[in-house]
């Protein structure tokens, strides 16, 4: 189990790296899903299955996609690789690399020091971890039902919070697509000359 | 033989026979228009088909097109055809115009069921014609026809470019000093360059900006039923612009009809609307018939509505399976292909051919029926209602094809009207017209059956019409079968039919009429007639000019797919991608047709 | 040791049985839809024309495997991979009877559900790198769709798990031994049917292949084994979305007499005919309706059916 946790990990980290260097934006997101991949993995070598398969469902596979959605349809041609390009010079990449230097090394310190203080007990129950190492299958069912009373329990005006944001998020969203359709159907109109075709709203998109 | 003799009775009782289109009309609206435009010297020419026809200057073109179109009581809303003709080398021109070149606006009116043809003489240095896209925007595709086939220059048309030949090509192929064989051309050669040159030509403008797409649909896809190119821009994959671009499939099929003999023609007109059978050689025969004054006997006559229902069925069938496979439908297709084989063993047992049986002569059908006809007719009759209904359930009861179909591609009475869109998609908008009804020709008239209609002008529209079609067609054929008459399946007319075999052993003149009528060719009678038919896909005629000749002076192919595909732009605007395909499938066109 | 020799067992033989079902299904589907369609379908190769799979496979591993030159080659490649293995994958959580499966996840379900949204990468990405007009239509059509009704796939599962009270799969099936969950979830049951449908790409969602439109959409460019691969891929997405209905809806390997893995096989393979069926019947949606259809008729069914079962198990 240890070795598969230090070879997920360390594919992790290669495959974030390798994220920050591809000059095509799809290349870049595939690494950053295969990384996703790979936390998925850490998470599950640690006893928390419930995170790793949420970790795949909801950032690999849907956020990853909705970007990969938007980069499909931005076709980034050769000027946009010259600026990626541009990027990967030294002077653009050396100064936040020591400042992220700095911090992992902090952050190898604390870990050589035997753990991170002051894990609370919640934020425990949240990670799925303390209860579920090398757990049974009646732990990890218990562990799912511990995330779920975390977060309907003491968390609770956190979620609301959230979904309150989301749903502001969304309807903004929608906002802006209906008044680019609208705009659309105007243009459309006016190019066809009473054309009997209509301009048909799609329909709600996710 | 002067056009004179062109006023012969033959033509003159056919003309009475198509209808309104002859008799009361012939006069009223030339003499309506010498009325209207005391300053303009209308020629009159009279045709063997009736409509009446006037040859006016260039000048007064304009004037009174416009009054056709808005200014008289039922106005010619329908630019019915619009064609060139070279006139140079005619030798019947007597009491005609002098001119080079000729153009001819056949115009209709859905009001007065009555036909009218203007005529242009152009000559000099200047050929060219004003443009009348103004009054019938379908005049477009014509107009730039008449540039690509005779180099008329059309004034202040808003695109005028080829349309049927690719835009490199030398010369203007209906002229009649252009070659029409291969082999009068040289060596075909492709040199490199030359073919960067031809992929060159096709290319269509790049998209404006990063919203907006243009994409390439066809000329091979499979979703455009034969090589049609469609440059689709595209927003967010709504089609804000959508421009056909035809001619893949043209063939020269007028030029051909100048150098067949009448009868040798025949085969050629098969290939036109390549699903549509016998229902091309109808009109052809029909116009030839006008032209020589042939009379067919009644039991041809309805052998001939027999074998064109049948092929209207045929036609109407493969419409409907590729049409619900266009929709994504795969079942229905092999369905309908299964009925047809049914109907094709009919065809083949009667004819010997399947899809281009070349079966109808002039003056009658090429064979009596052959033994057992009636059976097979009738087993098909009772065979094809209740896969009809099947199919009802399968395809135009789903609610999916409903979903798909019911809304999209609207068209309404008056813009088809103007569009010169006729047939089934006429009909689908919720007018009541048939050529079979209104002008009945072959006989139709002894038939009872109904014109269905439909009330949107949609793609579920077009579709329903045609189905109904298919069942009204049965109903024609029962009564074919019930009553068909004896007697002789072809005229005994010499210009028809060669002289008997016993008398052609008797005496070496009817030897010599027979060699002659055999190996040249029988001579038509100068004139010029069309006799437009109710075919599967529209309204659907030849307009044939004789020079007195074994083969036609001027093939003139007026076929409805023609403008039924001009008017797509105008059916898919503001719809998407698979709208178009839908569209595509439902006004049933076929590129034979579009391109001759 | 014989543990770990068991276990090898397990694998292999779910690593095969899919992919000897899918072959099959091919010969199978063609061979249905024949008879559905008034024709014979491929008869030539073998008795009754079952080694048309194999005359199939050899005939695309001997076609020249072509990558457009405008294409953008590694991902082009990893695309048709992308989709078998995460197909695969998926078949680990399943159990053939009791006891035999490769991963007895207490989280099978989601680990199935996390699979199956990684299956949308391979055909975005086949129509992005295919840097051509028709393939990408497809790929858009097919990230949106396959986003889209993957929410409702989720969803419509939850009911079956809040019955069962575990997302295990073997704990799902034994849960069923008095009743199968197609009953009380018949409303899940559809809406996993229809969201298994448009996860397939199958008729009537096929929209991103939509040959009448778009061509063949998101594989257009794919030649040889690479689109043979992707065809794989439709099957064994059909066969994986046909088990899991077996295992969640219909008992699994719950059944009288025949040894559990005969019923299992059974209750999947009637299902598959019931998915070409639906083929053969129903022509194709348009984008609009799609997406329309699942947002505006599916969530709201799913949600109302979580509503009710929630309620039914807290009032009992």
């Amino acid at each position: 189990m240890t070795v598969l946790f230090y070879i997920a990990g360390a594919v992790a980290v290669i495959a974030t790296g390798m994220v920050i260097t591809r000059r095509k934006a799809i290349h870049a997101l595939l690494y950053l899903v295969v990384s996703f991949l790979a936390l998925a993995l850490v998470f599950y070598v640690l006893g928390a299955p419930f995170v790793a398969a949420l970790e795949v469902i909801v950032y690999a596979g849907a956020i990853m996609v909705l970007f990969l959605f938007a980069l499909m349809l931005i076709d980034a041609g050769r000027a946009e690789e010259a600026r990626e390009r541009d990027w990967m010079r030294p002077r653009a990449w050396i100064v936040p690399s020591v400042l992220s230097a700095a911090l992992l090394a902090e952050v190898v310190y604390l870990l050589a020091r035997g753990g991170v203080p002051g894990r609370t007990a919640a934020g425990a129950a949240a990670a799925g971890g303390a209860a579920g190492v090398g757990g049974a299958a009646g732990e990890a069912a218990a562990q799912v039902k511990a995330v779920g009373i975390a977060l309907f329990g003491p968390y609770l005006l956190g979620v609301e919070l959230a979904s309150i944001l989301l749903l502001a998020g969304l309807v903004a969203a929608h906002h802006l697509t209906v008044d680019l359709d609208s705009e659309d159907g105007e243009t459309a109109g006016a190019a066809d000359s009473g054309a009997p075709g209509r301009t048909r709203q799609k329909g709600g998109r996710p | 033989m002067g056009l004179t003799l062109s006023a012969a009775a033959g033509g003159a009782t056919h003309a009475a026979g198509a209808g309104a289109a002859g008799t009361g009309a012939v006069t009223g609206i030339l003499t309506e228009l010498e009325q209207q435009f005391p300053g303009v010297d209308f020629v009159r020419q009279e045709t063997k088909d009736g409509i009446p026809t006037a040859w006016i200057g260039r000048e007064a073109l304009v004037p009174v097109l416009r009054h056709l179109e808005r200014g008289v009581d039922g106005p010619f809303r329908t630019l019915y055809d619009l064609a060139g003709m070279d006139e140079r080398v005619r030798a019947n021109r007597d009491g005609l115009p002098a001119a080079d070149f000729s153009v001819v606006y056949h115009l209709r009116s859905y009001d007065r069921n009555a036909d009218v043809r203007l005529k242009v003489p152009l000559a000099g240095d200047r050929v060219s014609v004003p443009t009348v896209t103004g009054l019938w925007p379908s005049a477009d595709w014509y107009e730039r026809e008449l540039w690509d086939m005779f180099g008329i220059g059309v004034d202040g048309h808003p695109d005028l470019r080829r349309i049927l030949m690719p835009p490199w090509w030398e010369g203007h192929p209906l002229r009649k000093d252009h070659p029409d064989r291969a082999t009068e051309m040289g060596t075909f050669q492709l040199p490199p360059d030359d073919d960067l040159l031809y992929q060159e030509a096709l290319e269509a403008d790049p998209a404006q900006d990063a919203r907006t797409v243009v994409l390439n649909v066809g000329p091979q896809h499979p979703g455009t039923h034969g090589p049609v190119r469609i440059i689709l821009t595209l927003r967010d994959e709504l089609i804000v612009d959508a421009v056909p671009d035809i001619g893949f499939h043209h063939r020269g099929a007028e030029k051909i009809g100048e150098r067949q003999t009448w009868h040798t023609y025949i085969p050629y007109t098969d290939r036109v609307d390549y699903l549509g059978g016998v229902l091309n050689n109808l009109p052809y025969v029909l116009s030839v018939e006008r032209l020589a004054g042939t009379e067919v006997p009644p039991r041809a006559q309805v052998i001939r509505v027999m074998l064109a229902e049948l092929f209207r069925i045929s036609s109407h069938l493969v419409f409907y399976g590729t049409f619900a496979q266009d929709l994504g439908a795969m079942t229905p297709v092999f369905y309908t292909f299964e009925d047809r084989e049914r109907l094709m063993a009919i065809i083949e047992a009667i004819t010997g051919g399947r899809m281009h049986p070349s079966w109808f002569r002039i003056g009658g059908v090429s064979q009596d029926l052959p033994a057992g006809w009636e059976q097979m007719v009738r087993d098909f009759l009772d065979y094809l209602p209740p896969r009809l209904r099947e199919y009802d359930r399968l395809v135009m009861q789903s609610r999916v094809v409903k979903a798909r179909t019911v809304g999209i591609g609207e068209i309404d009475k008056d813009t088809a009207i103007d569009r010169g869109i006729t047939g089934p998609n006429l009909r689908a908008c919720g007018f009541e017209w048939d050529l079979r009804k209104k002008r009945p020709y072959s006989g139709y008239d002894r038939f009872e059956f109904d014109i269905p209609t439909a009330a949107r002008g949609d793609c579920y529209g077009r579709v329903a019409v045609r189905v109904e079609e298919i069942r009204q067609s049965l109903r024609i054929i029962r009564q074919c079968v019930d009553q068909m008459p004896s007697g002789p399946h072809k005229s005994e007319q010499p210009l028809a039919a060669p002289p008997s075999h016993d008398r052609m052993l008797h005496d070496i003149e009817t030897l010599i009429d027979h060699f002659l009528g055999v190996s040249w060719g029988p001579v038509v009678p100068p004139g010029e007639a069309i006799c437009p038919t109710e075919s599967s896909k529209g309204d659907y005629g030849y307009y044939l000019v004789s020079d007195g000749n074994v083969t036609s002076y001027r093939t003139r192919i007026r076929t409805p797919s023609f403008p039924h595909l001009q008017a797509l732009p105008l059916l898919c605007r503001g719809l998407e991608v698979p709208d178009l395909i839908a569209i595509l499938g439902s006004i049933d066109f076929v590129m034979g047709d579009v391109d001759r | 040791m014989p543990d770990t020799a068991w276990h090898i067992i397990e694998v292999v033989v779910m690593l095969l049985l899919p992919l000897l079902m899918a072959g099959g299904l091919t010969v199978v589907e063609r061979r249905l839809l024949g008879q559905l369609q008034d024709r014979y379908g491929p008869n030539r190769v073998g008795v009754m024309g079952e080694m048309q799979v194999l005359a199939d496979a050899v005939k695309l591993l001997g076609k020249e495997d072509w990558i457009p030159p405008f294409a953008d080659r590694p991902v082009f490649v990893a695309a048709p991979a992308i989709i078998l293995m995460s197909v695969l994958a998926s078949f680990a959580v399943i159990p053939l009877t009791s006891g035999f499966a490769v991963a007895d996840l207490n989280v099978g379900l989601l680990f199935f559900l996390a699979m199956s949204s990684l299956g949308v990468y391979s055909v975005a990405l086949a129509g992005w790198s295919s840097r051509s007009k028709y393939p990408l239509l497809g790929g858009l059509r097919a990230a949106a769709q396959l986003l889209g009704y993957e929410v409702f796939m989720g969803m419509s599962l939850l009911g079956v798990v809040m019955m069962a009270g575990s997302f295990d799969l073997s704990t799902i099936v034994e849960g069923q031994r008095g009743l199968w969950y197609v009953g009380p979830q018949f409303v899940g049951f559809v809406v996993f049917f229809i969201a298994g449908l448009a996860e397939t790409r199958r008729t009537p969602f096929d929209l991103p292949e939509a040959e009448s439109e778009l061509v063949a959409g998101y594989h257009a460019e794919y030649s040889a084994m690479k689109f043979g691969i992707f065809y794989v891929g439709e099957y064994l997405g059909i066969t994986l979305v046909s088990a899991l209905m077996t295992v969640l809806f219909f008992g699994g390997w719950l059944g009288p007499i025949l040894p559990g893995w005969t019923w299992f096989l059974l209750k999947t393979s009637i299902l598959i005919l019931v998915v070409i069926v639906v083929r053969a019947a129903l022509p194709r949606v348009r984008y609009d309706q799609l997406m329309s259809f699942g947002w505006k008729v599916m969530l709201p069914l799913t949600l109302i059916n979580l509503l009710v079962t929630a309620a039914v198990i807290l009032a009992t």
